[in-house]
């Protein structure tokens, strides 16, 4: 015989400034079960949470519901209370009184009247729950890192630090990302390849971290602390055993016309390339695309001219399995090409350009080595345009959000420009100039007071060619829109930041959500900023939003921190609320057929036979197992199953059906 | 039927099967499942017009499976049910040899249930005219009117289950209607729980019904609840492109595309 | 029927829709008391009997609404669930259960809103419809009141 309690919420005025809890609580006593029903204004607070405890105790209760907030807030809160007073957790259940009932409705009966379903439907499901056990599993103490930008490389430096494995998969022939692209870095102006580089090398020789450029994830099965990932490396062509290094490869190969990755097309590459100079692995790849082996059976230039004869033509892509206990996705952003703004020329003129092909001009290991110059002809610009929200800010043609970073380098370019070119004249045409952060806006205030860039609030309409001049028609609108015709020698727009190529399908791997700009969504906007939904996967910099480089390398220690917590343990609790296939006594030992329809219904492959035999061992059923490890719990099984052979524990079906029951027929 | 006749004794005689199923001479004109395990009964066995009985139904009853190595005289409907078996597991090349009955009356007797699964796909579920009349009927009609219409039609029902054991996919040990914890479909026949029974056997046999009409031909009291299954066979059509049963691939119901389309979710 | 207030219950998963919910909630958004929620791990896990057994036992509406595709906590569970709506809503339309009483909607962790103007939508709806007493008529059949007490 159940005995139920029932514990009613005010939450200070939340819930009684339109809920009648004294009525609900009250309600609730005269319900079969219930030996007990108390209203209190705070139930979460410690005094709310021993009048709980003492319930479970004196009056020895089988189940307690507690209507107050939502599951989704304290769930774990009370659970974890009635676990301490002896009582199983799984016995305690929630009525959502708050954000499904108080705080949506107007004072009144029919508000109470909902309460008071919402605690009924509760009471009833509890007196059909059972007490569950936490599930443990052990932990694979190695993590695999996804991408080797600035984030994944400061993750992976921090959790092999703290201990333990990595493995760092980056896409591209070397670690770095879009960090190692960039001249010079707000606030400070240091150069990005002098802070970053030592951080790459770090990770090539970090004993606890095995390194794969050229390397994407293929797949993932598994669950929290015990993924099974297979990696894809990519043939590079070449043995990088015995590979040096040297460079004869790459200085030799004919095919030197290709646009280089690297230099945002402004320079060129060999077939045979190392991203450049201080990449990390320091070994070329063969891009087979542009190969002429490749394409015409013919050449092998490079293999000829290797001393070390480390050239493999016919080497093949290799797939590494690995066992990994957590993954950090750090695969970062991609700038969004300006062609679709036709007004602005991008790709018609060959001097309006991006803020990422500006940062290679700029840079000293740059394809101009530091000295800006048009792409067209080489001259410096005399007078160079900065248009800030290239894309970002505006729903109508680009992405509705702000890509946060172009303010900041849109100041740092006009200021490195003034540096660079005296003389020179800068505008930068803006909509709102956006430098929250720790010097950012002090940064702003020098490009404009010290360096005079000519900041312009205003928006571009079009840009064309007049005598060899780019005409940049804008207005400003602190002067009530006065037309500003500007003659630019170059044009620099400040294009939107946007999710990386693939990452829809790299989250579908990772069985993780996406927002509806492709970026990964975290757990929770506020709280849970690293994690993702599913459990052991955490983000790390621009691949959950744009981002600058100071927030990326913190997020990445939160991943990691994240991530050496969970190793912190040799196993790990999960909640039991998983799927289990029936068992019952012989001859028909389960109400599973065995008709295995369930497999493909299940999302995490996570439905197995099983053969039932007798004591000669000979098999007398094969029926469906689910793996405890493998499932999460969605319940697609179960609903699925025909002859209900499946069922969930947490929300069987005897639970769900005494809810509809009990909030259809009334007392 | 000379040929299935000599061919079922020679298999029993040469102990390749234990059971050849097939059908034999009823009472009133009618015809019955046979189950011949002795050479000399193979005599007994006839096929005709009337043979419409589903045979598939008895190949996974544990008492006949027991016997050893079945033999089945299979029309098109039973191969279609036996290969939706066999993808359920629940038979296999290694208990059953199919003797093929081609919609000429000639024996075709195959290797084994691939060779049944690629001649089954030269034949496509075709709902016959008499049905697609009825079948209009009813979409012509307002939802209150096909409610009224169900409801009569299924007041009568009794419950007698004629249309499970006549139906091969009906082979659970268990059957949800006969679950009492909780009891999703009340024990006693009313309408209510009559419909829900419908419905229920209706969603169960989502792409799995191969319509081969035992279950209407089952029903003593001629309730047409084959009509179910036939306008869920056109949706799984019009919405999926339809069905066949394979030995391996997709099924229908436990699988998705993720542009499946649908015009009412909001 | 001025006076006539619909019961209405609402399956939705916990990820997606029951925390739109709790976003309408911490939005404060006003809608319509008449909806009763209850919570499912997902979409994929709604038991199309549990809807029947709701207008068995005197629902006038019913919600059904989940992740957004593509969305899903479990990656595929709405998938499933989308196909099984699709044929089992034309299973309901073919005997003559009133579809139009059963909303399926997305609604994500984000759409507070539309979780309240989903709720307010049905009721409305099933305001203009009426009680189903249509059904009910068939399942207050007195055999049953007998057997189940
Ligand atoms: C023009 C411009 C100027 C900037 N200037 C500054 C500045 O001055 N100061 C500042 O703080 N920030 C600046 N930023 C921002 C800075 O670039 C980012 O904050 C930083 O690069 C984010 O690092 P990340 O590691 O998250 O991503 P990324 O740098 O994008 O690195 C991601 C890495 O993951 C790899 N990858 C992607 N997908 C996969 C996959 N599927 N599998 C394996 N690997 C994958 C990529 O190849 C890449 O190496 C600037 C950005 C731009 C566009
Ligand atoms: S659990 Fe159900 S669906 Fe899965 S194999 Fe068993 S009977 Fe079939
Ligand atoms: S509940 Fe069923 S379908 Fe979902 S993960 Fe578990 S076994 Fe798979």
């Amino acid at each position: 015989m159940s005995k139920i309690g029932v514990f009613v919420c005010h939450c200070g005025e939340n819930i009684s400034a339109t809920v009648d809890c004294a009525k609900v609580a009250e309600t609730a006593a005269g319900y079969d079960g219930v030996v007990y029903s108390i209203d209190y204004k705070y139930m979460c607070s410690d005094p709310g949470q021993s009048l709980i405890k003492s319930a479970i105790i004196e009056k020895g209760l089988t189940g307690v519901v507690v209507a107050s907030c939502s599951p989704r807030m304290h769930e774990p809160t009370f659970r974890k209370a009635c676990a301490e007073a002896g009582l199983n957790p799984y016995m305690c259940e929630m009525a959502n009184l708050r954000e499904h009932c108080s705080w949506v409705h107007e004072k009144g009966d029919a508000t109470t009247e909902k309460a008071i379903d919402l605690v009924r439907i509760l009471v009833e499901k509890v007196k059909k729950n059972h007490s569950l056990n936490a599930i443990k599993v052990p932990v694979t103490k190695t993590a695999l890192v996804i991408g080797g930008g600035i984030a994944g490389i400061q993750a992976s430096l921090d959790i092999a630090n703290s201990g333990h494995k990595v493995i760092l998969i980056e896409r591209d022939p070397s670690i770095g990302g879009h960090m190692s692209q960039l001249s010079e870095t707000f606030p400070t102006l240091d150069c990005s390849q002098c802070i970053l580089t030592p951080r790459m090398v770090e990770v090539a020789q970090h004993e606890n971290i095995t390194l794969y450029t050229y390397a994407e994830l293929e797949s993932l099965e598994g669950f929290v602390g015990n993924f099974k990932a297979k990696i894809r490396r990519k043939s590079k062509s070449l043995d990088e055993k015995i590979c040096t290094g040297c460079g004869q490869c790459t200085t030799k190969c004919p095919v030197k016309k290709i646009p280089s990755e690297f230099n945002e097309g402004l320079g060129k590459r060999t077939a045979i390339y190392v991203p450049f100079p201080q990449a990390v692995p320091n070994k070329p790849v063969i891009d087979r695309v542009n190969c002429t082996y490749y394409i015409k059976g013919k050449c092998k230039v490079c293999e000829i001219v290797c001393p070390t004869k480390a050239i493999r033509f016919d080497q093949e892509d290799t797939i590494v399995e690995a066992e990994v206990g957590a993954i950090v996705v750090a695969t970062g952003f991609t700038v969004k090409q300006p062609d679709f703004f036709p007004e602005y020329g991008f790709g018609k003129y060959p001097d309006v350009i991006t803020g990422l092909q500006f940062e290679r001009l700029a840079s000293a290991s740059g394809p101009t080595l530091g000295e800006i110059r048009r792409p067209s002809d080489g001259k410096v610009p005399e007078k160079i345009v900065f248009i800030a929200c290239a894309g970002s800010r505006d729903p109508a043609k680009g992405i509705p959000y702000c890509s946060k970073i172009c303010c900041m380098y849109i100041a740092k370019h006009a200021m490195l420009y003034q540096h660079k070119v005296h003389g020179g004249k800068s505008y930068v045409f803006y909509m709102d100039i956006r430098a929250g952060g720790k010097m950012y806006e002090e940064f702003v205030r020098r490009a404009i007071e010290d360096d005079g860039v000519n900041y312009i609030r205003g928006r571009v309409s079009r840009i064309y060619e007049k005598n060899g001049k780019l005409i940049v028609k804008g207005a400003d609108t602190l002067l009530g829109a006065m037309p500003v015709d500007i003659d630019a020698d170059m044009v620099v727009l400040a294009t939107a930041g946007i999710a990386n190529e693939g990452s829809e399908e790299l989250a579908q791997k990772l069985h993780t959500s996406y927002d509806s700009y492709h970026f990964f969504s975290e757990a929770h906007p506020k709280l849970k900023p690293v994690e993702t939904n599913t459990a052991g996967i955490f983000l790390a910099g621009a691949c959950q939003s744009p981002k600058d480089i100071p927030e990326s390398v913190a997020m990445a220690s939160g991943a990691a921190v994240k991530v050496a917590c969970l190793f912190s343990q040799d196993e790990l609790t999960r909640e039991p609320l998983i799927a289990v296939v029936n068992r019952q006594a012989a001859p028909v030992f389960s109400s599973c057929v065995g008709c295995f329809l369930c497999v493909s219904a299940c999302p995490y492959q996570a439905i197995e036979k099983e053969e039932i035999k007798n004591r000669t061992g000979e098999v007398i059923k094969t029926i469906a197992k689910v793996n405890p490890g493998l499932c999460q719990g969605c319940g697609t099984c179960v609903a699925f199953c025909r002859t209900k052979s499946i069922d969930i524990q947490g929300y069987t079906h005897e639970e769900m059906y005494s809810e509809v029951m009990a909030l259809l027929n009334e007392y | 039927m000379d040929e299935l006749r000599k061919r079922a004794k020679e298999l029993l005689e040469s102990k390749t099967i234990s059971v050849v199923i097939g059908y034999e001479e009823g009472t009133c004109n009618r015809t019955r499942a046979l189950f011949v395990e002795k050479p000399e009964e193979a005599s007994k066995l006839i096929f005709d017009s009337r043979c419409v009985l589903n045979l598939a139904t008895y190949i996974t009853k544990q008492e006949v499976k027991a016997k050893g190595k079945m033999a089945i005289a299979a029309t098109i409907p039973v191969m279609r049910s036996i290969i939706q078996l066999a993808y359920e597991f629940q038979v296999s090349d290694k208990n059953l040899l199919v003797l093929g009955i081609t919609p000429e009356s000639n024996l075709m007797e195959f290797k084994d249930l691939l060779e049944v699964e690629t001649y089954i796909h030269k034949f496509e579920i075709e709902i016959n005219a008499s049905y697609r009349e009825k079948l209009d009927k009813l979409a012509g009609m307002t939802q209150t009117e096909r409610w009224k219409f169900w409801i009569d039609e299924l007041s009568p029902c009794f419950k007698c289950y004629a249309c499970r054991a006549a139906c091969p996919m009906c082979y659970c040990h268990r059957c949800t209607v006969d679950f009492n914890q909780p009891q999703w479909i009340p024990v006693p026949s009313h309408e209510l729980g009559n419909l829900e029974w419908h419905i229920m056997r209706a969603v169960h046999l989502m792409g799995r019904c191969i319509d081969c009409d035992g279950c209407a031909n089952a029903c003593p009291l001629g309730i047409p609840i084959n009509l179910l299954n036939k306008r869920l066979l056109e949706d799984a059509k019009r919405h999926f492109g339809g069905y066949q049963p394979v030995l391996k691939g997709d099924h229908l119901m436990s699988t998705f595309k993720p542009d499946d389309k649908e015009n009412f979710i909001r | 029927m001025a006076d006539f207030e619909p019961k209405i219950v609402a399956f939705v998963c916990n990820w997606c829709t029951y925390a739109g919910a709790d976003l309408t909630g911490t939005s404060r958004i006003k809608y319509a008391t008449n909806v009763r929620i209850i919570r499912f791990p997902c979409t994929g896990r709604i038991d199309y009997m549990l809807l029947l057994k709701a207008f068995d036992e005197g629902a006038d509406g019913i919600i059904v609404s989940g992740c957004h595709p593509n969305d899903c906590h479990y990656t595929s569970g709405n998938f499933h669930a989308r196909r099984r709506w699709i044929m089992f809503r034309e299973l309901c339309d073919f005997v003559g259960i009133d579809i139009n009483r059963v909303l399926f909607s997305w609604v994500s962790a984000a759409e507070g809103s539309k979780w309240a103007d989903v709720v307010n939508t049905t009721v409305t709806r099933i305001r203009e419809l009426g009680p189903y007493t249509e059904y009910q008529k068939v399942a207050k059949h007195p055999i049953r009141e007998v057997t189940n007490g």
